[in-house]
């Protein structure tokens, strides 16, 4: 019967086209949780990970090792020229520290933006497709990742936490940001103020971070620190960003736009660390929810 | 129990996928190009191929769990890859009837598998706005990368599972 045979097909395709929008629909919105089968899915394949990462990264660990061996005299000559630099820094920082802390206490206001709690964490895959820049690492909320945390690498930030399942999370990279996830933050220039701009997406072909909303009569020097400013709600301040590369006005006129190049390598990561702010987290999500309900 | 086997290899594929992205050289993984390996569906169009017959469709369905299973891990967009494999499987598989089984007739149909099933993900995540790639951009940087790519891994895979994969299929359709 190839009527009733064809008839199948074609339902089978219709099924499966609705099932592919309603899934699509049901997943791209900004969800706070995943839902329990994704968990459970997530952290099984993220076990197998762990479980065949363990040895593979020894021999990674060791051919690295061997590979940096050969370049440890030039290393050791360059690091010996700075080590008198760091050490009269180290002294500084130590009594600014005591300092800070000191006048803290006097006003009675303990917690800063910059406080944070780490959470180390070792980075287990990739998203194998390339449009999502994202990656697995091995803490989960059990381990106190939530949705939203920073998170850096020794060199500078990388992203934020995308969703977190009970042992393992997604990290969403800066490379995939966009504008619905801007980070506030300051540039810092020699004798001046810090400037303020938003970061609001990435640059793929040039691989830099576009910050935008830097009012027109702020003076950027090519080679300025971008530092996070804590004042977004969500990530703690002061985590190292980038360096600004090139401003230019934007299409407007009413305001700047500087190509930021960011400190950490996005793509050869190994070792991650979550960062918990101290300080209380705005909840902005929740507060419009209810408004809207 | 073969059919146990062949879900076991597709998740073990599908760990690997990830890994392969994080382990390998990131010089060779993040150059401009945009390679994306499609393991899981280079074993289940093998598994078309070579294991189910005129009649049973053991790989769609495998495609489908799959493919939801990407879905869930590596992008969280839930249902793209899930319908992608599905449809692109089970073209191959009808395409299949008409083709000679060996090593040129499966690689043909493993590189038509492939450039639809990315150019139907591209497709999709176009119209949800994931990627706002043009065309003639998506075609060089994207497409001809990952054909490459994945033949290349196609080529390695080939001679480790297709025997295993005949012999499966004899067991299960014999008994």
């Amino acid at each position: 019967m190839p009527s009733l045979f064809r008839r199948k097909r074609l339902m089978a395709v219709l099924i499966g086209f609705i099932v592919l929008v309603a899934l699509i629909g049901f997943s791209i919105r900004d969800r706070d949780t995943l839902t329990t089968p994704e968990k459970f899915f997530k952290d099984t394949v993220g076990w197998m990970q762990s479980i065949i990462h363990k040895p593979i990264s020894l021999v990674d660990n060791s051919v690295d090792n061997i590979q940096n061996m050969f370049e440890v005299y030039e290393q050791n000559q360059v690091l010996k020229a700075r080590l008198s630099e760091y050490k009269g820094v180290i002294k500084d920082n130590q009594r600014l520290k005591d300092d800070n802390t000191e006048l803290r206490k006097t006003i009675g206001k303990t917690k800063s933006l910059s406080d944070y709690s780490p959470i180390q964490a070792t980075v287990i895959a990739r998203s194998s497709d390339r449009w999502f820049e994202q990656m697995t690492i091995n803490r989960g909320e059990e381990h106190g990742v939530a949705k939203d945390m920073a998170v850096l690498t020794s060199e500078g930030m990388i992203g934020k936490i995308k969703s977190a399942g009970a042992f393992h999370s997604t990290v969403q990279l800066l490379s995939g940001f966009d504008r619905s996830n801007k980070i506030s933050s300051w540039v810092v220039r020699e004798d001046k103020n810090e400037a303020f701009g938003l970061i609001e997406g990435y640059d793929g072909e040039s691989g830099r971070l576009l910050l935008k909303g830097i009012k027109l009569d702020e003076e950027l020097k090519k080679g300025d620190t971008v530092i996070s400013s804590g004042l977004g709600g969500v990530f703690p301040s002061d985590l190292r960003i980038g360096t600004v590369e090139e401003v230019v006005n934007d299409q407007f006129g009413l305001t700047k736009t500087a190509y930021v190049k960011p400190f950490a390598d996005l793509f050869n990561v190994n070792h991650v660390i979550v960062v918990d702010r101290s300080m209380q987290t705005v909840d902005n999500e929740d507060q419009k929810e209810d408004g809207d309900s | 129990m073969k059919r146990y086997y062949i879900a076991l290899i597709s998740l073990l594929l599908l760990v690997m996928q990830g890994m392969a992205m994080s382990l390998l050289p990131s010089k060779l993984v993040y150059s401009n190009l945009l390679m994306t390996p499609h393991w899981v569906l280079l074993f289940l169009l093998i598994v078309a191929i070579f294991f189910d017959r005129d009649k049973t469709y053991f790989a769609v369905w495998y495609g489908m769990a799959f493919g939801l299973l990407l879905d869930i891990v590596y992008t969280g967009i839930l249902g793209v890859y899930m319908v992608t494999y599905a449809l692109v499987i089970y073209v191959i598989h009808g395409i299949n009837k008409t083709i000679h089984s060996n090593f040129i007739g499966a690689s043909l149909l493993v590189i038509l598998g492939i450039i639809l099933s990315d150019t139907l993900l591209y497709v999709i995540y176009s119209f949800v706005q994931i990627t706002s790639m043009p065309w003639s951009t998506y075609l060089i940087l994207r497409l001809l990368p990952t054909v490459a790519a994945n033949m290349i891994f196609f080529i390695i895979l080939y001679p480790v599972v297709k025997d295993r994969v005949t012999q499966w299929s004899e067991v299960v359709n014999n008994a």
